[in-house]
């Protein structure tokens, strides 16, 4: 079991590798992507400092927090993107009926498919995160709490991606639908949960899973409580297992196309 | 069957150009109504694009509703209600005008060479895509702009002092605004007959757009700042057909469509003159 283990996360480690490889073929374009990426996620910051000139707080987040909110949401985003790009563009695969290619390798299939593309500019969203909370200064504890919540958001907002994706095993257009939900989740993601409230602020937690992907992290960065960490745990690991099933469920329908691909 | 008649947008440059030899607008004309009755045929798809258009109102109007804390309170002289139709007329025009379809289309016929093909076509390609680009904002926008009045209505309420009269005025600044903004980002996207991917910079002329003239209103920048906004795109792309939806009068609409012709003059002086020099390398490397 482990061996088999060991096996998967090598091919993931190789195809990131090549992925990365083959865009870095025109280094000139890479590092453009990449620079620009942190410039574009850095002029945001104009707005918080408009603001902030207006108010001490907004949503009962200083403006130290809200550049934590920023970091967290830009670095777990960009992980994602990084490391399971395939996952935001699963529905195109599926309506192309392109996944025909990774159901005949010897590995698994779920893991070969979003792992099978890097977006270069996410690498970009990555450093800016870290950048801005190296700017926040949280300490070391909230250092290693910032880089374990990007794993754990990063894992949400795959998980959330790949659940709408599935869809697209049972409905058609769902690339649209997929592709809306995914950027609605990261725009609300980069605001205080302060301005929501009632159903709304409900639904950003548990449905648009926005809460435990950001807000709830920050909230333990800056106070951190055992019991809310391992709640936040405990619906990543769910939210992870429900696209996992989605998506082999959706497999059992989905239909060859007679495209002819080859993956090397 | 006529045969001409299932010619593509993109092959009905040379029939229609010929026939129109000395009406060098009519080419133009029919491929702006070829692409209006295709997208008039998906305008259902257009309505997928609502969800998002909703999810910036709705941080929008409670972003507002949290920092205005007493009802009649102006910020930078709007009050709550302004302010968020400010922001939901330029999201409009954002998302209404989709631009970004023209940046992608040039840069993918550029990067994929399809461009070869069309510039030898009897139309002017920059002047081709605007007519495309003109013929889906057509069917997007008014959609979007019912959209925006019902949210408008059933969330925010009226525009304070809004004048039907000035209505004509104010679609016409909307319109400039939307070619000014296709045309500038049609001269980024032809960056790329130098460099081979323009998106990092169409990014950072968006967000300029973006952040300083969309989430908010110039005024809300520092004194210092606003006269150098004004000299940007950003006062005649989306501040100004804005400004004159929730504020409205004659001398600053005056103001704004005269700021808007120059604008659009410069531009198109400026894409034609990229294109005509990225042309010319395009030659030198082969096509």
């Amino acid at each position: 079991m482990s061996t088999a283990v060991k096996n998967q996360l090598r091919v993931c480690f190789l195809s990131l590798k090549y992925n990365l490889m083959r865009e870095m073929v025109n280094k000139v374009t890479f590092l453009t992507n990449v620079l620009f990426m942190v410039l574009n996620n850095a002029s945001i910051l104009v707005q918080w400092f408009i603001l902030f000139a207006l108010r001490e707080d907004v949503g009962g987040y200083t403006l130290r927090e809200i550049l934590l909110l920023w970091g967290l949401t830009a670095a777990s985003f960009g992980l994602a993107h990084i490391l399971f790009a395939r996952a935001f563009s699963l529905s195109e695969l599926i309506i192309k009926g392109k996944l025909d290619s990774f159901l005949v390798q010897p590995k698994n299939v779920l893991v070969s498919v979003i792992t099978s593309a890097t977006d270069v500019s996410a690498i970009g969203d990555l450093l800016y995160g870290i950048a801005l909370v190296c700017f926040c200064r949280p300490g070391v504890g909230g250092f290693f709490l910032f880089f374990l919540f990007t794993v754990t958001g990063a894992a949400v907002f795959t998980a959330f991606a790949l659940l709408l994706g599935s869809l697209s095993f049972w409905f058609v257009r769902m690339d649209l639908l997929q592709n809306q939900m995914v950027m609605s989740a990261v725009s609300f993601a980069t605001y205080p949960d302060g301005i929501f409230n009632g159903i709304s602020r409900f639904l950003l937690y548990f449905i648009i899973p926005v809460g435990m992907a950001v807000w709830h992290p920050v909230h333990l960065i800056g106070r951190f409580d055992f019991g809310m960490f391992l709640t936040l745990l405990g619906y990543v690991c769910l939210l992870l297992s429900a696209a996992a099933v989605v998506f082999y469920r959706g497999l059992r329908r989905y239909a060859p196309g007679s495209l002819m691909e080859a993956r090397l | 069957m006529d045969k001409r008649r299932d010619r593509s947008v993109a092959e009905c440059g040379y029939p229609y150009g010929r026939a129109a030899y000395g009406m060098p607008w009519r080419k133009y004309t029919v491929i702006y109504r070829s692409v209006l009755m295709e997208n008039l045929q998906y305008a259902a798809n257009v309505a997928v694009g609502f969800f998002t258009y909703f999810t910036f109102i709705y941080i929008f109007i409670k972003l507002w509703g949290y920092l205005y804390r007493t009802p009649g309170e102006l910020i930078a002289g709007y009050t709550r209600e302004q302010m968020i139709w400010y922001v939901m007329m330029t999201e409009m025009i954002w998302f209404g005008s989709s631009a970004a379809s023209v940046a992608r289309e040039v840069s993918g016929d550029i990067r994929g060479g399809n461009i070869a093909y069309l510039m030898n076509r009897p139309y002017h390609y920059t002047l081709y895509v605007l007519a495309k680009y003109t013929g889906e904002w057509s069917v997007r926008l008014p959609m979007y702009a019912m959209l925006a009045v019902a949210i408008g209505a059933v969330m925010v309420g009226p525009v304070p002092g809004f004048s039907l009269a000035a209505l004509p005025a104010m679609a016409l600044c909307v319109v400039l605004g939307l070619t000014i903004n296709a045309v500038f980002k049609m001269c980024v996207s032809l960056l790329s007959f130098w460099i081979e991917d323009a998106t990092p910079f169409q990014w950072l002329y968006d967000k300029l757009i973006l952040v300083v003239g969309t989430m908010f209103p110039v005024e809300m920048f520092p004194i210092g700042l606003q006269p150098l906004f004004k000299l940007t795109p950003i006062y005649t792309v989306c501040y100004g057909p804005a400004k004159l939806i929730v504020d409205f009068s004659p001398e600053k609409c005056v103001e704004i469509l005269a700021a808007q012709v120059i604008y659009l003059a410069a531009g198109c002086g400026l894409m034609f003159l990229i294109y005509a020099k990225g042309v010319k390398k395009l030659y030198v490397n082969g096509g």
